[in-house]
């Protein structure tokens, strides 16, 4: 059956590449309809693969040199990141079909084969495939020379793999032995065209790349290095890679999570959320590569479940925001949080899909972004502690910039649903929204329904899509992730039990707070005894929030004056060595500043760092 | 048995913290009046207003989404069943299983954003300004609970209370210097959360909805108390096995370390004053750093896991 289900779906990618090379010739909505059913019925025969764990397969392509024809080939990795992009590709195109085109808006082709070429990509079965599959992706979605470098870096690496005087076949890279510097220089070379494959362009602002960049880019690029780094590499993975790779991946995640709480259009908070999952995915996998490289499966499986959430559920919840974005966009005539607001009353189906697409990707239970970040936690917890301390300082760095990234995101979706969906509408433009076309709102909807699912049942879907790549990659099953146990000896995060109890308490409350009584009078908003300006009888639109001030001030050096703990002589002489001397009679002579007493939160500066410098030094020392 | 044992200590485990939660609130403040030389409201007075606020007329605001009627309800419900999962008198309760450090600030979170989108329905200035403002701090305070609870779930090698809870009573719970290190992380977090309370929620709320936030608010101190107090101060803590009268020795423990936390916090905030607004960054910023000193001498240590 799995021979059946690669011919299907090499079929099915070739039709959409044919598709691609015609769609001029194609209606708009009919080649619109035409990429959703075939992406959907790639998504469809993927499921039987994952859910019954049917054997791996691998088919030759007769073209190439004589023996080094194309391989092909469909396991449970490239199964469930092919459902992943499938799925999103579906959603994409039906949405483009409905919609009306953009000016100045990538086409539907752009669509077709960026799906086409990833879905390639991930059923190769040798390097010059998936170099090929990336060439094809990347040439639709990349401007100039730069498209072929992510796949130039990736046959290289691949290559570097392979063993002298062999095809870059993967089954033959995995029954090779390796050497370290060659995974080594495999890893980074992935990781490079990882980046060139992923990185934003500067002022780049598209919705449908956007949701391209969240459902197919991202997922593709997490199995890039999923393959070439915890795949092909298992046998001689390096910690210090992952180290380096979870390190950059929280660098994302801080600087994304902070760019979505400050940006002032929805559609570049958008960007940043989804941009903030690709960081702890990053994280994930460089937390898997270090548990495999000490040999802890178990702990490398909390890794990668983390990651496959992330690309299931980041996948689904970046593509429908990233629509839903456009559709409130196009309807309110701007991006604008400060021009947005009281969307709830004038788009309730979009609305209502952005929040359930929102609160996926940030951080609060029961959404799977939280279900995600669980995971990392747990990952954190069973990772090696052996090493020193350049084990331990960057892991102690990541729960805090998992911490962080994870409160800049709530930040963020507060602020998002709050200014620009509820309130009232902060313009006359914005007060003009219309609720979607039905068939856009039903797509919004379905994969609102998907995000939800993944949030609530984490555990079922990582059992059902997720657990056969989780035995393949480290031999171990997706363990009790969603098994409840009574005896508190293995307990895990419990989606399901845990929405069942706020809302339990919820519903309390509020039949609680219900009383036979007084009718409810309805009154504006007390606005400190003033009347309200004419003709606005709700008060001032303009005085609501816009959005700004969601975040702190960037904390400054700490009140400790660098200069001023240095002894007064050394400073002089440091003063007259730097400042240029004057020979001029009138030249001010050279002044310093008096020394100030630090302050007390200066002095508990001063201690904490003392307390951290012994800390290293204690550590250093071992 | 021990399911109905269990089910049975976490209704009553529910009645005391929503019984509890505005006792000790009016004792608090009666407690900072009589520090300050004043006679001091009544006890029971948050009762009163509870009750008063019950009967009132409700007023909500027009041209509001559901959001701004149902999110106090949420942000209720949601800091019930943080407190539902934190152990006050006893372990081993029915929700034991999924009484997760992490749920539980997470579960924190969700009542705070449940709040804060209320409060930006409204759709007015001064709403909005409190939304932003809780916002602001929340970006600081809730890195600084999850590196606390994390730095905890590190040395005992699980993120599950009562198993970090056994840890601690059984001394087991190593290094002390980090666990000493995150106790004060959050007592500072407490300090910081009692000074960054809204005082303008009657502008946004009226009624029972007034009513629910102020309820939320004294639920919310007592489950950051009763998690200082179960993970730190374990003592006379019951079990299943323990019976009636290891329930009351829970009891009275619980109730004492209630006092203690009560009578602490009202003389160090005499003492100290109320932080004002523009220094809780620099509080909540280094008990964020404290915990992270914690985690890297737990990780250091190589201790549990």
């Amino acid at each position: 059956m799995s021979d059946s289900i690669l011919l299907f779906l090499i079929i099915d990618v070739v039709a959409l590449v044919t598709l691609g090379a015609c769609v001029s010739r194609v209606p708009a909505v009919a080649s619109g309809v035409l990429t959703a059913v075939l992406s959907g019925a790639g998504a469809l025969v993927c499921l039987p693969v994952l859910i019954f764990r049917l054997p791996d397969t691998a088919l030759a392509l007769p073209a190439g040199p004589p023996g080094m024809a194309l391989q092909l080939a469909l396991d449970p990795l490239a199964s469930l990141f092919l459902l992943t992009i499938f799925l999103a590709g579906t959603g994409i195109a039906a949405f483009q079909a409905v919609t009306p085109p953009a000016p100045g808006q990538p086409s539907l082709q752009v669509t077709i084969l960026c799906v086409a070429g990833t879905a390639f990509a991930l059923l190769a079965g040798d390097g010059v495939s998936l170099a090929f599959g990336l060439a094809l992706s990347c040439a639709t979605i990349r401007k100039g020379p730069v498209w072929l470098a992510a796949p130039l870096l990736v046959l290289i690496a691949v290559c570097l793999l392979a063993p002298a005087g062999f095809a870059p076949r993967f089954d033959t890279i995995r029954a090779a032995p390796l050497e370290s510097g060659r995974t080594t220089a495999a890893a980074v070379l992935t990781f490079a065209a990882v980046v060139s494959l992923a990185w934003p362009r500067a002022g780049e602002r598209c919705w449908s790349r956007d949701a391209l960049t969240a459902g197919v880019i991202l997922p593709g690029s997490a199995y890039l290095l999923l393959r070439v780094i915890t795949d092909l590499s298992a046998s001689a993975s390096q910690g210090w890679c992952g180290s380096i790779l979870m390190l950059t991946g929280g660098a994302v995640a801080v600087l994304q999570g902070w760019r979505s709480a400050g940006e002032a259009d929805i559609d570049a908070i958008v960007t940043a959320l989804i941009r903030r999952q690709a960081g702890l995915a990053l994280i994930g996998i460089g937390l898997t590569v270090i548990a495999r490289a000490a040999d802890l499966p178990g702990a490398a499986s909390f890794g990668l479940r983390a990651v496959f959430l992330i690309c299931i559920g980041g996948g689904v919840a970046g593509t429908l925001v990233s629509l839903a974005a456009h559709a409130i966009g196009a309807s309110a005539g701007t991006f604008r949080l400060s021009r947005l607001g009281g969307l709830v009353h004038l788009m309730p189906g979009t609305s209502v899909a952005m929040s359930a697409g929102i609160l996926a990707l940030c951080a609060l239970p029961p959404g799977v972004g939280f279900a995600s970040l669980w995971l990392l936690f747990q990952a954190v917890l069973s990772a090696p502690r052996t090493g020193g301390l350049p084990v331990h300082v960057p892991l102690a760095l990541i729960v805090a910039a998992l911490s962080v990234s994870a409160a800049l995101a709530t930040a963020a979706s507060v602020r998002l649903i709050g200014v620009a969906i509820l309130g009232r509408p902060r313009s006359p433009r914005g007060s003009g929204a219309q609720e979607s076309a039905a068939a856009a709102r039903s797509i919004l909807l379905a994969f609102a329904g998907f995000s939800v699912v993944a949030g609530v049942l984490p555990g079922l879907v990582l059992s059902l899509l997720a657990d056969p790549a989780i035995r393949m990659l480290t031999g171990v099953p997706a363990g009790p992730f969603a098994v409840v146990s009574l005896s508190g000896t293995s307990p895990g995060y419990l989606a399901l039990p845990v929405l069942a109890l706020v809302a339990l308490a919820t519903i309390a409350v509020i039949l609680l707070a219900r009383r036979p009584g007084p009718e409810e009078k309805f009154a504006g908003i007390w606005a400190d005894g003033m009347p309200p300006p004419f003709g606005l009888p709700f008060g001032e639109p303009a005085a609501q929030s816009t959005g700004a001030g969601f975040l702190p001030a960037l904390p400054a050096i700490p009140a400790v004056r660098l200069l001023s703990l240095v002894p007064e002589p050394i400073r002089v002489l440091a003063a007259a060595w730097f400042k240029p001397r004057t020979d001029s009679p009138g030249s001010a002579p050279i002044r310093i500043a008096p020394i100030r007493p630090p302050s007390a939160i200066a002095g508990l500066w001063l201690v904490l760092a003392a307390f951290a410098g012994l800390l290293l030094v204690l550590a250093v020392i071992g | 048995m021990t399911i109905v044992l269990s089910l049975l200590t976490q209704l009553l485990h529910v009645a005391l913290i929503v019984a509890a939660a505005p006792t000790l609130a009016g004792a608090m403040d009666w407690l900072d009046a009589r520090f300050a030389s004043r006679s001091g409201p009544p006890v029971l007075l948050p009762w009163h207003d509870l009750l008063r606020l019950y009967r009132k007329t409700p007023m909500p605001a027009d041209n509001v989404s559901p959001i701004m009627r149902f999110g106090p309800a949420v942000a209720l419900g949601a800091t019930l069943a943080a407190a539902a999962l934190v152990p006050s008198f006893t372990l081993g309760m029915a929700m034991s299983p999924l009484a997760d450090v992490l749920t539980v600030a997470s579960l924190l979170a969700v009542a705070r954003v449940a709040g804060t989108l209320a409060a930006l329905d409204a759709g007015a200035a001064k709403p909005g300004l409190s939304a932003q403002r809780s916002s602001a701090i929340a970006v600081l305070a809730e890195p600084a609970l999850l590196l606390s609870v994390t730095g905890l779930a590190l040395m005992a090698g699980s993120f599950n209370l009562d198993l970090i809870i056994v840890q601690q009573r059984e001394g087991i719970l190593l290094p002390a210097t980090a666990s000493a290190l995150v106790f004060t992380a959050l007592v500072a977090l407490v300090f910081a959360d009692a000074g960054a309370r809204d005082r303008t929620e009657d502008a946004i709320y009226s009624g029972t909805s007034l009513a629910m936030v102020r309820m939320t608010g004294w639920c919310r101190r007592l489950v950051l108390l009763n998690l200082i107090g179960g993970l730190f101060l374990p003592i006379g803590m019951a079990t299943n096995e323990s019976g009636s009268s290891g329930w009351a020795a829970g009891l009275f423990a619980w109730l004492c370390k209630l006092v203690v936390f009560g009578i602490g916090l009202s003389a160090i905030q005499t003492l100290a004053g109320r932080i004002p607004g523009r220094s809780l960054p620099d509080l909540i910023g280094v008990a964020a750093l404290l915990a992270l000193l914690a985690i890297v001498l737990v990780l250091a240590s190589g201790g549990m896991a």
